[in-house]
């Protein structure tokens, strides 16, 4: 019994104990969220940093299903950052807790309420798709400077500098953005998805946005949001809908069909990234690149 | 140390849901679990509706209120409707879960609200979940405690009622004409397996508690016909779902509720075939004999 005892101790020291601990940390290691994260952490802290995203290409993060691997990738974490504002659903309460253990920031929720859209009738439930407008999006990417600094004070002049660099770059893709939308005549700036995701684009760059569903992408669409939908399009003659990368297109299939049957042609525009980027090598799987396509899209649909 | 973590949570969701589940499927309510993993739905919108807020806390509460008025109009359609159990849970949940959704789409089609987002939890992240005393210690995953005082709360409920639990459930009649009441033991259990469901839910996730209910507790039946030991062999089930399904889960890297709720599966499949008094595989050899 007594040799039982021991031998249940020897195990239970050594289990706790095997906590692998690597001396020298060269670089700091970064987990991410979603692919938009991970894109502007790479650019901010550059060769200080391996970051890795948990959500890939076509993920949508509301229904997202973690596997045993993140769990190592969060536990081995250095950082971690996040959306925040509910987008990522339970799984951003679980990453607010393990704030408490490691440096963890949740990038849309720490900016300030006041240039965040509320949804209407429901006080402080704010739209967590914030990657849209570029010029908030910079200041998320501010944030994440400042908080890579007070974490990792040491390489403050790297981090500084290569924020500089990568904001200028957004500024410059904001107002491009800003004017290719420009070309498309007044009556027809409406951008129409299947859920509502672009709430921010349209505020941002004075584009009417309708979707079929609201936020959650569980909620089902009503028959009434098809005709209605159907009705607004007619009306408006709008020559394009668009579909996403994340979301089945049947939805929007519905509304197609629904004008069809009017006689009006509406086509299919293409396909908007909405809350995941392309594939990672790809023009559309960095930032720059998917909103430069995101446009795209849109401009040449709708002109 | 995150692999104990989780192991032993899912085992002790295991041994709960094991222990409730053989009552389950002899009552032939083997799909309650899954009823009130849909039919929760209004609770959690009309707690969000009311309190403005998703945190766990407030969605746990309105989901375990539902989770109770689920099993109790089950039984109601059940006795005062004559619908036969599977036809009263499938009336029950899917109405439930319909009128979660028509609420949803009416008052709140803008915000991000559904059992996934807002009350299931994910099995993979116990461990990131800890419980910080006011020293500043560490001293583990909430889950691990949630888990723990579920199955010492079941334990208890099926020690001490279980000669009562035992008659409701085999000889009803017999129970009745002795003066045991079919219908208070039978909310009681059912109470007792909404409040296992409804907190597993909120700390592994729905697809787990489900599969747990049902699979461990029929692999158990396969293989005895004694009450006692289709407890105990119910949970050994669970225990050994839990602590291979986390390896195969290590393996493909995948989905950990997934890995455990396959292997329970797998296990059900063995004792199918191979389950000495009634397994396929036995009784084609006594056939042969014969």
């Amino acid at each position: 019994m007594i040799r039982i005892l021991h031998i249940a101790t020897i195990l239970f020291i050594a289990a706790c104990s095997s906590k692998p601990e690597t001396q020298e940390r060269q670089v700091l290691k970064i987990v991410a969220t979603t692919g938009m994260i991970q894109d502007a952490v790479k650019n901010i802290a550059g060769e200080h940093a391996h970051v890795e995203a948990l959500m890939g290409p076509g993920v949508d993060p509301h229904l997202y299903k973690a596997t045993q691997g993140d769990l190592k990738k969060l536990t081995e974490a250095d950082m971690v950052f996040y959306n925040g504002l509910h987008l990522e659903g339970k799984m951003g309460e679980v990453l607010e807790k393990l704030s408490r253990i490691k440096p963890v920031l949740a990038v849309a929720a720490s900016l300030p309420d006041s240039i965040l859209l509320e949804v209407e009738g429901f006080e402080g439930i704010t739209d967590p798709h914030i990657w849209f407008d570029v010029a908030l999006w910079m200041e998320a990417v501010k944030t994440i400077q400042r908080y890579l600094i007070e974490i990792d004070g040491e390489h403050k002049l790297y981090y500084d500098s290569a924020a500089r660099a990568y904001t200028a770059q957004l500024d410059s893709l904001h107002h491009a953005v800003k004017t290719q939308l420009l070309t498309i005549p007044e009556e027809q700036r409406v951008l129409i998805t299947a859920h509502d995701a672009f709430g921010y684009f349209g505020r941002a760059y004075n584009i009417q946005v309708r979707g079929l569903q609201g936020i959650s992408t569980v909620a089902e669409f009503g028959l009434r949001d098809v005709t209605e939908l159907v009705d607004f399009i007619i009306q408006r003659k709008i020559k394009a809908i668009f579909v996403e990368s994340s979301i089945s297109p049947k939805s929007i299939q519905a509304v197609e069909e629904g004008c069809k049957q009017k006689n009006w042609q509406v086509k299919i525009g293409g396909n908007l990234y909405s809350d995941a980027m392309g594939n990672p090598g790809t023009q559309e799987g960095t930032y720059i690149g998917m909103v430069h396509a995101n446009v795209k899209t849109i401009v040449e649909a709708l002109k | 140390m995150n692999d104990l973590y989780i192991i032993l949570t899912a085992t002790l969701v295991s041994a709960s849901c094991a222990l409730l589940g053989c009552f389950l499927i002899l009552r032939r309510m083997a799909m309650v679990g899954d009823a009130i993993s849909h039919a929760v739905l209004p609770g959690i919108v009309i707690a969000f509706l009311l309190s403005g807020s998703r945190d766990s806390v407030t969605m746990l509460l309105g989901a375990g209120i539902i989770g109770m008025f689920t099993t109790f109009l089950i039984e109601f359609f059940h006795k005062k409707a004559r619908l036969q159990t599977d036809a009263s849970i499938g009336v029950t949940f899917t109405w439930l879960f319909a009128i979660g959704v028509v609420m949803i789409s009416l008052f709140a089609g803008k915000v991000d609200l559904d059992q996934d987002c807002v009350l299931y939890g994910e099995i993979a992240y116990v461990p990131l979940d800890v419980i910080i005393t006011q020293g500043g210690v560490n001293i583990g995953p909430k889950a691990l405690y949630v888990s723990g005082i579920i199955l010492l709360v079941t334990l208890l409920f099926i020690f001490l009622a279980y000669r009562k639990l035992f008659l409701t459930t085999f000889d009803p009649a017999f129970a009745s004409a002795i003066g045991i009441s079919t219908t208070l033991w039978h909310y009681a259990l059912m109470g007792a397996v909404s409040m296992t469901t409804v907190a597993s839910f909120e700390s592994v996730g729905a697809i787990l508690v489900v599969a747990l209910l049902i699979a461990p507790a029929a692999t158990a039946y396969l293989l005895t016909d004694n009450f006692k030991t289709m407890l105990g062999l119910a949970c050994l089930a669970g225990t050994i779902s839990s602590i291979t399904g986390y390896y195969l889960a290590v393996w493909l890297d995948g989905s950990i509720a997934g890995a455990i709720a396959t292997m329970s599966g797998m296990l059900f499949g063995i004792a199918m075939i191979f389950s000495p008094a009634h397994g396929l595989f036995f009784r084609k050899i006594k056939a042969e004999a014969h």
